[in-house]
């Protein structure tokens, strides 16, 4: 490739491995609170109680429907404003785990639903409550085809972290941007970030396909 | 005992939309009896069972189980309704078997039968296995008590179904078309089993296409149609000579079908 700069990729490196670990680090810390935020909301929505299921609902339906770089400066703007004094990565964390909870609960929620409604009969008829029913019967089975949507969702936060660069977290893509404002090789280096993302997102897919078979 | 019954069903409607399945039905059951319950499809057998032990809520009538309402507490002459934790503790000792087996899928045979009293009835793991090992034995699955309901027949799922609701100690069995989806070589070793209960003596609720069963077990028939009980008999009387021009068509159509 003619004029293809490697020299500025060794010079970014060093750079751009340290925003590839806050980004690892961002985006670890949102996967465990989405997820766990996210397979609460989506049992919830399946249980009796009427006002949080609307509650539910309601939060899925703003996070479907808005930009999630909007929810990112939202998030970042109005935790102040409630009295929550984060640093940057934590209001990162939480702007991601914001969103991706309510994609989550979705996925849980279609999880759940998806078993034979017999079954959730049948633990009925046999004296389980309806919460019973859930966490022994619906839950083990709907793992399984919850798990690759789960999936994607994860990666889908991986690449969202890049917006978090709006919020001056020096993550990967700020990391890779700063240097491209030094050295003008806008090419090079977006080339060279793409190659970061793809990395960090075939180590979660490989990782997810063996908890898939571990599931079988 | 005094000969206060088992059951007791009164004015039990269903209506779904503005439509009544189950249209006032009025009903007794005393311990020991084997209710066959028959009529054409559509007819409100089934939600009959199903409001009995509230899988289904009924839109209007009582069902007393002993001395309990099923839907909720007695209070100064006033009905206080159940919440949903109470429901599940009175359903626990209404046994029940479906059409469809309704297996939990990931369970293995045994744990499908001993998730109940360990779960359910909070018994020691050891004591729950136990429990779900006599069960099986005595629909004859012991051999196939580790494998998930997959790797079973559809008869063999069924008799693990009727374990499983045996080990929860029922007073009262309720069938649902316990054969209505077997392929017709499956069909004898399920009836074999309810036959088998109905011999030690198990109170039973029967719904069922299957009018040669339906006469040699039952201690009494249920004729139902449009949602009412029309006619509520011996099974000697119902199939040599039933009072209703309904039943006796139902029956004609019936045995020429089985003929």
């Amino acid at each position: 490739m003619q004029g293809f700069d490697w020299a500025v990729i060794w010079y970014a490196a060093p750079y751009m491995l340290q925003g590839a670990i806050v980004t690892i680090e961002i985006s670890a810390c949102a996967m465990v609170v989405a997820t766990l935020v996210g397979l609460v909301f989506g049992l919830l929505s399946v249980s009796d109680l009427k006002p949080l299921r609307a509650v539910i609902r309601a939060y899925v339906y703003f996070v479907r429907g808005t930009p999630t770089l909007v929810q990112v400066f939202l998030v970042y703007f109005a935790l102040p404003k409630i009295g929550f004094e984060l640093s940057a990565f934590w209001s990162g964390v939480a702007a991601l785990a914001f969103n991706s909870a309510g994609f989550i609960s979705e996925i849980v929620r279609g999880g759940l639903q998806s078993i034979d409604s017999g079954q959730t009969e049948a633990a009925l008829a046999i004296g389980m409550t309806n919460r019973q029913a859930t966490l022994f019967i619906l839950m083990p089975q709907s793992l399984r085809r919850i798990t690759p949507p789960l999936t994607n969702e994860l990666i889908s936060l991986v690449k969202s972290s890049s917006l978090l660069s709006v919020i001056s977290i020096t993550e990967l893509t700020r990391s890779a941007q700063v240097i491209i404002a030094q050295t003008f090789t806008p090419f090079e280096l977006y080339a060279a970030l793409a190659v970061y993302y793809l990395v960090i997102i075939s180590v979660l897919a490989w990782f997810s396909e063996y908890v898939e078979k571990r599931l079988a | 005992m005094t000969d206060l019954p088992l059951l007791r069903v009164t004015g039990l409607s269903k209506i779904f939309g503005d439509v009544p399945v189950l249209d006032r039905v009025t009903l007794t059951v005393q311990t020991g009896e084997i209710v066959m319950i028959v009529g054409p499809s559509g007819a409100g057998k089934s939600t009959l069972l199903r409001c009995i032990n509230r899988i289904e809520t009924p839109s209007e009538g009582t069902v007393m189980i002993g001395k309990k309402n099923m839907a909720g507490e007695e209070r100064n002459g006033n009905l206080v309704p159940d919440g949903p934790i109470a429901t599940a503790r009175k359903r626990r000792h209404v046994g029940m078997v479906f059409q469809r087996f309704n297996l939990f899928g990931h369970l293995s045979a045994l744990d499908n039968v001993a998730i109940g009293p360990r779960r359910v009835l909070g018994v020691a793991k050891s004591e729950a296995r136990a429990r779900a090992e006599r069960e099986l034995a005595r629909v004859k699955m012991s051999a196939h008590a580790a494998k998930k309901p997959s790797q079973l027949s559809g008869g063999q799922q069924q008799r693990v179904a009727i374990a499983r609701a045996m080990a929860m100690q029922p007073t009262l069995m309720l069938f649902d078309e316990p054969t209505s989806a077997l392929d017709p070589e499956l069909v004898g070793e399920v009836l074999e089993v309810i036959r088998s209960l109905a011999v030690e003596g198990m109170t039973m609720l029967v719904v069922t296409h299957e009018m040669q069963f339906a006469r040699e077990v039952g201690t009494r028939i249920l004729f139902m149609d449009h949602g009412r009980v029309i006619e509520d008999t011996t099974p000697e009387q119902f199939f040599t000579n039933p009072a209703q021009a309904r039943a006796r068509e139902f029956l004609k159509r019936t045995l020429r079908a089985e003929g």
